[in-house]
């Protein structure tokens, strides 16, 4: 007839996973103000429009600038004629120099090259730069 | 359960795993009326250890120049996810980190555990303690503000009283002739890298030495007599002990959690304790606060300095009391280490508590 009574090693299979469930329990909470700490903040997601002077970017030249946390450019291919384009690379993620005289971008990583639209002129870049919205409102320029 | 056995054959057979785990947890028996006092080296070991991954963290965001470790600070406690939590941790731990120590020594001493044949380990356990405080003095800088600014000009002048070196001594600690962003930079560097490098080996000392010497017996109860050390080296051995795993890791782990419970409380309803008003401003080199004390566990040496009538005689009272302290093993050498037998080292004892608790009230009050 069964007792009901539990042997030895049952009570400690038992206690053993009690202590596993509290363990857990207790590395859990632990570890999400340790992932939260560490985990980027800022940054990423703003849709918030970013403002550079019109004077900053004459005919012909590039300005570099921070958009939203990424590295961007934008260039005045003909007079009033305004590009944002990230200047990431899309082959390996280094950043893209504006060569004046030649009127592109040349990645100094691999060689790829860009024309001032973004477009893949050379190279083995897989993908054009992606561009970004651009209006002028009150002497500046409002890039996204 | 049979894929572990696997690990484990794997590395025993390598290795010899399961004899070092035998004879390091089952094997190594306690003396069996071992007490709370015991768990006091664990309970350490357990804070420090959340000092070094706490401060790995903060690093993440802690900026070390004059013009960026306040406002780096301040990011962490206001804007960093869970920022407040990690720093408060941080510097809440290292207040509790000196109340043990002091709990540490003071049972040593009471218990004779320093006898011989553990000079060495008293002697590495009084360098974690000196270690200890210099490590809370270095990292009391780093958040760069009125108090930490106010309190580190107030220690490193300290040194200023010593004979002949003591101006090139000032400047060379600081790094420029008052505490400025030079200052700051070699705090940093000394607070996480060169002192806890030279903690952890000498942490390895002194669980080495524990572990050769082996655990001394609890001097109380009525079959507690002077140990007979003789001139060779012996280990020892309690042959009717309680193993240290599971038996007394059970119990260091009650105590372990005892604590780390006490410094979460402090931690989450009480995280001001240590914060007092100058330690909310930023630096200003040209505005000392009002009334700018040390932290309590420096209060005794701060009153000390005060009551001397010249600094240096104040600085060769504290060395003087510190070394007499170190060398104590060497003084002190006799076999007795029941306390109530020893009169002459009981009443010094509860005077220097007295004395130690009397300065830092007065320094406290001054």
């Amino acid at each position: 007839m069964d007792t009901g009574r539990q042997g030895p090693s049952e009570r400690r299979l038992f206690l053993l996973s009690m202590l596993a469930g509290v363990g857990a329990l207790l590395g859990a909470i632990a570890v999400w103000p340790l992932y939260r700490y560490l985990a980027p903040q800022g940054g990423g997601g703003t849709t918030e429009q970013v403002a550079i002077p019109l004077s900053d970017v004459p005919l012909g030249a590039a300005r570099f600038f921070d958009y939203h946390g990424r590295p961007a450019v934008l260039v005045q291919v003909q007079a009033g004629e305004y590009v944002a384009l990230s200047a990431v690379c899309t082959h390996l993620g280094c950043i893209v120099k504006w060569v004046g005289e030649k009127r592109h971008f040349l990645c100094p990583c691999h060689g790829g090259q860009f024309a001032p639209t973004g477009a893949v002129l050379a190279g083995p870049p897989p993908q054009p730069l992606a561009s970004y919205r651009v209006i002028v409102q009150s002497g500046k320029l409002l890039v996204g | 359960m049979d894929r572990l056995k696997t690990l484990m054959d794997w590395f025993d057979v390598r290795l010899g795993v399961r004899e070092i785990l035998r004879s390091n947890l089952q094997g190594y028996l306690l003396p069996r009326h071992v007490n709370i006092w015991y768990s006091l080296g664990a309970v350490l070991l357990a804070l420090f250890t959340l000092q070094f991954l706490s401060g790995i963290l903060l690093l993440v965001y802690y900026l070390p120049a004059a013009d960026k470790a306040f406002v780096s600070v301040e990011r962490i406690m206001n804007a960093v996810p869970y920022g407040w939590l990690i720093r408060t941790l941080h510097m809440v731990g290292s207040n509790i980190i000196v109340a043990v120590l002091l709990l540490h020594l003071l049972s040593v001493l009471f218990m004779g555990a320093y006898k011989k044949p553990r000079e060495l380990t008293w002697l590495s356990g009084f360098g974690l303690f000196n270690l200890s405080l210099i490590l809370c003095l270095t990292g009391y800088l780093l958040p760069w503000s009125q108090l930490s600014f106010w309190a580190t000009t107030v220690a490193t002048d300290a040194a200023g009283a010593v004979p002949w070196i003591g101006e090139g001594l000032v400047t060379f600690l600081r790094g420029s002739p008052s505490v400025g962003a030079g200052t700051l930079g070699r705090f940093f560097a000394l607070h996480v890298v060169a002192f806890p490098l030279l903690f952890l080996g000498l942490v390895g000392f002194h669980l080495f030495c524990v572990r050769r010497a082996g655990i001394s017996v609890p001097p109380f109860g009525p079959s507690a007599r002077p140990a007979g050390v003789g001139t060779t080296f012996q280990h020892e051995v309690h042959r009717d002990g309680i193993p240290f795993f599971p038996n007394y890791t059970v119990k260091e782990l009650a105590v372990v959690m005892f604590v780390l419970a006490g410094l979460v409380a402090i931690t989450v309803f009480a995280p001001a304790l240590f914060l007092p008003p100058d330690a909310l401003e930023p630096a200003d080199p040209f505005t000392t606060p009002d009334h700018i004390k040390p932290e309590w566990y420096f209060l005794w040496a701060y009153q000390t300095l005060k009551i001397f009538p010249s600094k240096l005689m104040g600085l060769a009272a504290q060395g003087g009391a510190m070394t007499l302290l170190a060398l104590l093993p060497f003084l002190d050498r006799g076999e007795e280490r029941r306390p109530f037998h020893r009169p002459l080292f009981l009443t010094l004892y509860g005077l220097g508590i007295l004395l130690l608790l009397g300065l830092s009230i007065w320094g406290h009050r001054s």
